[in-house]
C-alpha cells in the first residue's frame, strides 16, 4: 500500500499537482482579482442602474463613486433601522426607502456584488466600526 | 483559598449595599425604558412624591373648585382623559369649556425634552403652571388662589415643611410644581409584551401576526425613524416636532396668513398657551407657535406610543378614533382621505407607504403589544372591525 | 434657528418675549450692504430640482415636494424678494413631461422669476423646449445698481455635444451621471465668453457684479464636475471689478470660496444632497479650504440637507442664508475685515458640530 501512495505522490508532483492545503501562485491570484473585478463591475452596473427600486432612482445620484456608504463603519448602530446592522441591511434600507423597492436577500449575488463595489470605492479606508 | 472567598463575601455584601442604596434613591427603569432623569435641583423623595399625587388631584385649584391635574389625566385612562377627543375644563353656563388639543397621556412623559403638543414648556417643573390660568382649563387669574391654600391647609402645610423646608410665603409655585413633577416622574411604564420580545428575548411574547407588524414598524411602515426604538431601549419618540398633515390640511390656504398674524401679533410664551388653546386655526401653527420657522410648521411633538393602544383617540386635536384609522392616515402620505392634497410643509418622513390590509392589520396588532402591564386591563377600543 | 441678521425692515423677532426661542424664519438671504441704504435688496434661489419622470404623469415624489416646498417658503417671505433666480437642473433628463412638470412647479412662484441652464436640462434637445419656457440661456440685466449676469456654464466641446453618442437620449443619459467617467468637462466655450466680455464693456468697474452659473465657474472636483474647463479665463474677464460675487448650483452642497476679488457661493439643491469631493478615497480634489460643510443628512428625512436660499445684497457683497430643514440654518456672509465670504457661527473649528464632520 505505502509503495502505492509513494508512487501516486510522485506522479502528482511530476504532473505540476501541488498537494499543499493553501498554496497558490500568481496566476491564481491573478485569475481570482480579475474574478473579484467582474463582481465589482456587476456592483457598479447594478449601482448605477435605474431599475434597482420603482422610482427609476438609482443608488449613484446620491452617492457618486459610492461616496457617504462609509462601509468601513459598519457593523454600527443605525438610527434609521434603531440597532446595529452590517453594511448589507443599509443597502437593503436604501432599497425599500428612497428607491421604493423591494429589500435583497442577504445572500443574493447582487447584494454581493453591491457591497464589492461600494467597498471597492472606499479602498484603503481604515477599518471603524461602530463610527456614526 | 479562605481569603479569596472572604473578600468576595465583603464584595458581594458591599455590592447589596449600594444596590440597596441605589435603589431607595432610584427604583431601576420598567424593561424597555432608561433611567428616568431627575433634574438635580429635584430630587424624588417618597414624601415629595406623595405631596406631588396630592396637588395633582387637587380640584381646589381651579375657579370652579371642579378641576384638577388629574380630571384630564385621569389615572384611571392612563393618565388622559380618553376618548374626549379635546379636554374639557371648567363649567361655565352650564357647559364645560373645551380647548383644541387632546390631553397626552403622564405616563412616561418624564422622558420627553419639552412638554405639550408644541414643546412650549421645557420641563415637567415647568409645565404644570399654565394649566392653571388657562380660561379653558383652570381658569384662575393668576397662581393666588393654589397659594393660599398650599400656605394655610393644614395638612399642606406640615408636608411642605417636611419636604422643602418651607412654609407660609415662602412656600411658591416653584414648590409646588417641583412636587407635581416629582410625582409625574413616578409614572413610568414599560414591560410590555413588545419590551419582553424584543429586549429579554422571550418570543413567545408577541404573536406572529405582531412580529409580523414589528417588522412593518422598522422597515415598510418608515415609524422607526420617528417612534425610535434603539438596540436596548425604545422611548417610541424621538422628541423632535413634525407636520404630519393632520389639522393643518384644513387650513392650508391659511398657513401664510395664519403665521403672519401670529409673529405680528409677537406673542410671549404665556399668551402662546391661551392662544393655541382658544383658536383652533391658530392651534394648527403647531410648534411654528414657538420655533417661529418654516420647519414648524403645522408641526407636533412626536407622541410615545408606549400604551397608545389605550389612550384613544389620537393626535394632537384628537381627530383620529382609532389606531387603523391612524395607520390609514400615514399610509395616504399624510392625508386622512385618500388623495386629499398634501400640504406644502408636510414632514419630508412622510410619504404613501403601500401597505396592504392585511398589512395594516399586522401593524395595529403590534401597536396594542406595546401595553404596559399596570394598563392591560384597560379597553382597547382602538382597533375598528374591518369588514371585508 | 439661528437668529437671522435681516435688515431692520425685516425683523420677525423684534419684541418677542424672551423666553421664546431666538428662531427665525429661515431664508437664504444674501445681503449685499450698500452704502445707499436704498440700494439694499434681495433675492431667492431655488436650484437643482431635479424633476424626474417615472412613466406617464408620475413623478418621482421626493424630488416634486423640495420644489413644491421652497415654492411655497419664497413665497410666505415677508417683505417680498425682489426677483427669484432658478438655478439649473430643474429636470433630470430634460424631457418635456420634466420640464413642464417642473415650470408648473414654480408657477406658484409670486415673483419675477430668472432661469440659469443647467445640464440636466440641456443634453437632450440643447435647451430648444427650455428656450421656450425660460427664454436665453445667457443674458444680462441690471437691479438696483447692480450687474446680473447670467451664463450657460454647463457646454463641453462640440464633438462630445455633437458627434459622439448616437441618440439625444443617449447624451442625455451619460451627462446624467455624475460619477460617469464618459462625460465631459464643463465650460463656458469661446462663443460665450466673448458675447461676456462685450456685455461687460459697458459695466463701470466700480459697479457690482453677480454671476449666475450652474458649474462653479472654478476647478474643484473633475471627477464630479465640480469644474469649469476655462475657469481661469471667465475669472480673468471678472478680475478686474471691484466687488464680484458668482453663485453657482450643481454642487447640491454648500460651498464658498474667494479668489481674488471674485466670492464664489454655492447654493443647496432641494432635491438630494451630494457628498464632498473630499469624502472619495480614491481621488484628489480641491475643495476650497474655506468651506464648513453643511450638516450630514438623515436620509430619512428626504428634505434634510437640500434646502433653499436668499440672496441679500448690500454694497455689492453677498450673504446667502441657508435653509437647512432638521437642522440649524447657516448664514454665509460676506466678513469685510477678513475680506472672503464665511459661515457667521461655524467658521471657527472650534464652534463646528460633529455633523458638520464628512468623511
Amino acid at each position: 500500500m505505502n509503495r502505492k501512495i509513494a508512487a501516486l505522490a510522485v506522479a502528482a508532483v511530476v504532473a505540476g499537482a501541488r498537494l499543499g492545503a493553501d498554496e497558490f501562485t500568481k496566476k491564481d491570484q491573478e485569475r481570482w482579482e480579475k474574478e473579484y473585478m467582474s463582481v465589482v463591475t456587476k456592483g457598479r452596473e447594478l449601482f448605477t442602474s435605474p431599475k434597482l427600486g420603482t422610482n427609476g432612482v438609482a443608488c449613484a445620484q446620491c452617492h457618486p463613486n459610492a461616496a457617504n456608504t462609509h462601509p468601513e463603519t459598519y457593523p454600527k448602530f443605525q438610527k434609521q433601522l434603531g440597532r446595529v446592522i452590517a453594511l448589507r441591511e443599509m443597502i437593503n434600507w436604501c432599497l425599500q426607502q428612497p428607491l421604493e423597492g423591494k429589500p435583497l436577500a442577504l445572500d443574493a449575488p447582487d447584494m454581493i456584488a453591491l457591497e464589492a463595489y461600494v467597498a471597492h470605492e472606499r479602498r484603503g479606508v481604515k477599518l471603524t466600526p461602530g463610527k456614526h | 483559598m479562605k481569603r479569596i472567598v472572604f473578600g468576595s463575601l465583603v464584595a458581594a455584601g458591599l455590592a447589596a449595599t449600594i444596590a440597596v442604596a441605589a435603589e431607595r434613591a432610584a427604583p431601576a427603569p420598567p424593561l424597555g425604558l432608561p433611567p428616568v432623569p431627575v433634574p438635580a435641583a429635584n430630587p424624588q423623595t417618597p414624601e415629595k412624591i406623595a405631596l406631588g399625587k396630592k396637588l395633582f388631584e387637587d380640584k381646589r385649584f381651579s375657579s370652579t373648585g371642579q378641576v384638577a391635574c388629574a380630571t384630564c389625566h385621569d389615572a384611571k385612562k392612563a393618565f388622559t382623559d380618553s376618548p374626549l377627543a379635546t379636554s374639557e375644563g371648567i363649567e361655565k353656563a352650564g357647559r364645560k369649556l373645551t380647548g383644541t388639543r387632546n390631553a397626552p397621556t403622564v405616563v412616561n412623559a418624564a422622558y420627553f425634552d419639552t412638554m405639550f403638543w408644541d414643546g412650549r414648556s421645557p420641563s415637567l417643573e415647568d409645565q404644570s403652571q399654565h394649566p392653571f390660568l388657562n380660561p379653558v382649563e383652570m381658569g384662575l387669574k393668576d397662581h393666588q388662589p393654589i397659594l393660599k391654600i398650599v400656605r394655610s391647609d393644614p395638612e399642606y402645610a406640615k408636608a411642605f415643611v417636611q419636604v422643602f423646608g418651607k412654609k407660609g410665603s415662602a412656600i411658591s409655585m416653584t414648590e409646588v410644581t417641583q412636587a407635581i413633577a416629582a410625582f409625574e416622574r413616578t409614572q413610568v411604564a414599560g414591560d410590555s409584551p413588545f419590551d419582553r420580545y424584543y429586549f429579554k428575548g422571550d418570543l413567545k411574547a408577541l404573536t406572529d401576526q405582531q412580529k409580523r407588524g414589528f417588522d412593518i414598524f422598522v422597515n415598510k411602515g418608515r415609524c422607526v425613524s420617528c417612534h425610535v426604538i434603539e438596540q436596548t431601549t425604545a422611548l417610541f419618540t424621538d422628541n423632535r416636532f413634525h407636520n404630519i398633515g393632520v389639522g393643518i390640511n384644513a387650513v392650508q390656504n391659511d398657513v401664510p396668513a395664519l403665521a403672519g398674524e401670529f409673529l405680528k401679533a409677537k406673542a410671549t410664551l404665556a399668551e402662546v398657551d391661551k392662544k393655541v388653546l382658544a383658536d383652533k386655526r391658530t392651534s394648527e401653527l403647531g410648534r411654528f407657535a414657538i420655533s417661529r420657522g418654516f420647519e414648524g410648521l403645522g408641526a407636533f411633538k412626536t407622541s410615545t406610543l408606549r400604551n397608545v393602544a389605550v389612550t384613544p383617540p389620537y393626535m394632537h386635536d384628537g381627530s383620529i378614533k382609532t389606531l387603523r384609522e391612524v395607520v390609514v392616515h400615514y399610509n395616504n402620505g399624510g392625508v386622512t382621505k385618500e388623495g386629499d392634497p398634501v400640504n406644502d410643509f408636510l414632514s419630508s418622513g412622510i410619504r404613501k407607504l403601500g401597505l396592504t390590509d392585511p398589512e395594516i392589520d399586522d401593524l395595529v396588532a403590534f401597536l396594542e403589544a406595546l401595553t404596559s402591564p399596570e394598563y392591560a386591563s384597560l379597553p382597547s377600543a382602538a382597533r375598528v372591525e374591518v369588514k371585508r | 434657528m439661528n437668529p437671522t441678521d435681516l435688515a431692520g425692515r425685516r425683523d420677525f423677532l423684534k419684541g418677542m418675549g424672551k423666553a421664546v426661542a431666538a428662531g427665525a424664519v429661515p431664508i437664504s438671504l444674501v445681503k449685499l450692504a450698500f452704502a445707499d441704504p436704498a440700494l439694499d435688496f434681495s433675492f431667492g434661489y431655488i436650484s437643482d430640482s431635479h424633476i424626474q419622470q417615472i412613466s406617464g404623469t408620475k413623478f418621482v415624489n421626493n424630488w416634486d415636494r423640495g420644489l413644491i416646498r421652497a415654492v411655497a417658503e419664497t413665497n410666505m417671505l415677508n417683505p417680498k424678494p425682489d426677483f427669484v433666480v432658478f438655478g439649473g437642473d430643474l429636470a433630470q433628463l430634460g424631457s418635456k413631461p420634466e420640464l413642464d412638470h417642473g415650470a408648473e412647479i414654480l408657477s406658484k412662484l409670486r415673483h419675477k422669476l430668472y432661469c440659469v441652464m443647467g445640464e440636466h436640462d440641456y443634453y437632450l434637445d440643447l435647451g430648444e423646449y427650455w428656450s421656450k419656457l425660460f427664454g436665453p440661456h445667457n443674458y444680462s440685466f441690471d437691479h438696483k445698481g447692480v450687474h446680473f449676469v447670467v451664463l450657460n456654464s454647463i457646454l463641453t466641446h462640440d464633438e462630445w455635444t455633437y458627434n459622439r453618442w448616437p441618440s439625444a437620449e443617449q447624451r442625455m443619459l451619460e451627462m446624467a451621471g455624475l460619477d460617469n467617467p464618459n462625460g465631459s468637462p464643463f465650460m463656458v466655450g469661446e462663443k460665450q465668453r466673448a458675447w461676456l466680455a462685450a456685455d461687460l464693456a459697458k459695466v463701470a468697474k466700480t459697479t457690482p457684479l453677480v454671476v449666475f452659473s450652474h458649474s462653479p465657474l472654478q476647478k474643484l472636483y473633475k471627477g464630479w464636475n465640480f469644474w469649469t474647463d476655462d475657469a481661469e479665463e471667465v475669472q480673468a474677464l471678472l478680475a478686474p471689478f471691484d466687488k464680484v460675487n458668482v453663485i453657482y448650483g450643481h454642487v447640491h452642497q454648500i460651498q464658498y470660496n474667494q479668489i481674488g476679488r471674485i466670492s464664489f457661493n454655492a447654493v443647496m439643491a432641494t432635491a438630494w444632497p451630494w457628498p464632498y469631493p473630499n469624502t472619495y478615497a480614491q481621488a484628489e480634489h480641491a475643495m476650497p479650504v474655506l468651506t464648513v460643510p453643511m450638516n450630514r443628512a438623515d436620509p430619512f428625512f428626504e428634505r434634510d440637507a437640500t434646502g433653499w436660499q436668499f440672496v441679500n445684497t448690500t454694497s455689492g457683497r453677498v450673504a446667502l442664508e441657508y435653509n437647512l430643514y432638521n437642522n440649524t440654518n447657516r448664514t454665509v456672509a460676506w466678513n469685510p475685515a477678513s475680506g472672503k465670504p464665511e459661515d457667521r457661527v461655524y467658521q471657527d473649528p472650534a464652534k463646528q458640530v460633529p455633523p458638520q464632520i464628512h468623511y
